[in-house]
């Protein structure tokens, strides 16, 4: 009996300690920076997490009348954890609008957008990002990447007169 | 020692060790992973600890025990590496001069414990003394030397060592709760240093054994 309550109290501890160990790595691994981001996460690894709908409409609502700091606003609460590739994109696409600018563009915000489409990228199926949205010029992940990218890049082309015209996506 | 302790209270405790050593609190919460320099002298610590008798190997792995024990065993081994990596990489400033110094300082000290070869209870009070002095230095004097809020003899110290040192002694502002997360780490793994299994002889007499002409009159 001695031995057998052992065993079990030895086994319970490997699997304690396994697990233990698991969210550990995990935490070194990810990086979570606030504790919705822990739960998030977890949620997220057993397929149970879900982003707030509501948040999120208000978020399209305020990135359609051009209030970008009011969308991302509403972004982040919509998806606390950043665990949604939609949301993020559209908080990249945020960045990228108000970064935009006809003569220079706002190499901060352009910053800040690469990295949440680098979240998007990261988050969605094989990285595969279509956003099919009336209006919207910018439908994919790696279109809206590549606009950042090219933002934050110094070219030659830069010093051209007929940059002025070029439209903001 | 009990199957609950080695299977279930020390991994735990310095796994948990792990996590509160990695912990960076500030505006965005960080998880620092342990230098490369500090994982060498967490196996020097552990060799410090098996030749002081602080914590027998053999009495946790070893060819006569169950395969389920051998795992816990392994798994206690292994947490008390990463959690020795931890311990020094939470205790060694980040950067600067003195990160150099606290690192040198770090490894003659376990260079020279492992040369003297002292019994149990000295290599845990050495250690003690070692890891309370350099929680003491990161975290107080030369958080109070770096804190750019600090008063006028603070910022007085500050413009002077950092004139004598070419700015090389001044940190990063550290978070007022990284003190405190650190001090919890330290106890706790000074304090499961202590649970080890040691290479001591179990002097404590069976359950149920009477030596003859001794057991007790029955009431």
């Amino acid at each position: 009996m001695k031995s057998m309550n052992e065993t079990v109290v030895r086994a319970a501890g490997l699997g304690i300690a396994i697990v233990y160990a698991a969210l550990i790595a995990w935490l070194f691994v990810r990086q979570p920076a606030t504790f919705a981001e822990v739960t998030g996460g977890l949620s997220s690894a057993v397929g149970a997490y879900r982003i707030d709908q509501q948040a999120f409409e208000d978020g399209r609502q305020y990135f359609r009348n051009d209030q970008f700091a009011e969308a991302r606003a509403a972004f982040d609460r919509a998806d606390p954890a950043r665990r949604d590739a939609l949301t993020q994109f559209y908080i990249a696409y945020a960045f990228y609008r108000e970064g935009w600018g006809r003569f220079y563009s706002d190499d901060e915000l352009f910053r800040a957008g690469l990295e949440a489409v680098n979240r998007a990228i990261a988050l969605a199926p094989n990285g595969r990002l279509v956003v099919e949205e009336p209006g919207q010029e910018i439908r994919t992940a790696d279109e809206l990447k590549a606009e950042l990218e090219r933002g934050l890049k110094v070219e030659a082309s830069d010093l051209d007169p007929m940059r002025v015209f070029r439209p903001r996506k | 020692m009990t199957a609950a302790r080695e299977a279930i209270h020390l991994p735990v405790l310095f796994l948990t060790v792990t996590l509160l050593g990695g912990l960076r609190p500030g505006s965005a919460v960080a998880l620092a992973p342990p230098s490369l320099f500090a994982l060498i002298l967490a196996v020097l610590l552990a060799g410090v600890l098996v030749q002081s008798g602080a914590f027998a190997p053999l009495r946790v792995m070893t060819a006569s025990r169950p395969a389920l024990a051998n795992l816990n065993g392994g798994v206690l081994v292994a947490a008390l590496l990463v959690a020795s990596a931890q311990m020094f990489s939470l205790l060694t400033p980040d950067a600067g001069l003195p990160r150099v110094l606290f690192s040198v300082y770090f490894l003659v000290l376990l260079i020279n414990t492992m040369a003297a070869s002292p019994d149990r209870v000295r290599v845990l009070r050495s250690l003690a003394v070692t890891f309370g002095a350099a929680f003491v230095l990161k975290f107080i004097v030369l958080d109070a030397l770096s804190d750019p809020a600090g008063g006028r003899l603070a910022r007085l110290l500050q413009v002077l060592f950092e004139g004598v040192t070419l700015g090389a002694l001044t940190q990063d502002a550290q978070h007022p709760a990284a003190g405190y997360v650190a001090f919890a780490a330290v106890v706790m793994f000074l304090a499961a240093l202590s649970l080890l299994p040691s290479a001591a002889r179990d002097t404590r007499r069976p359950e149920g054994l009477r030596l003859p002409g001794r057991s007790l009159p029955e009431a």
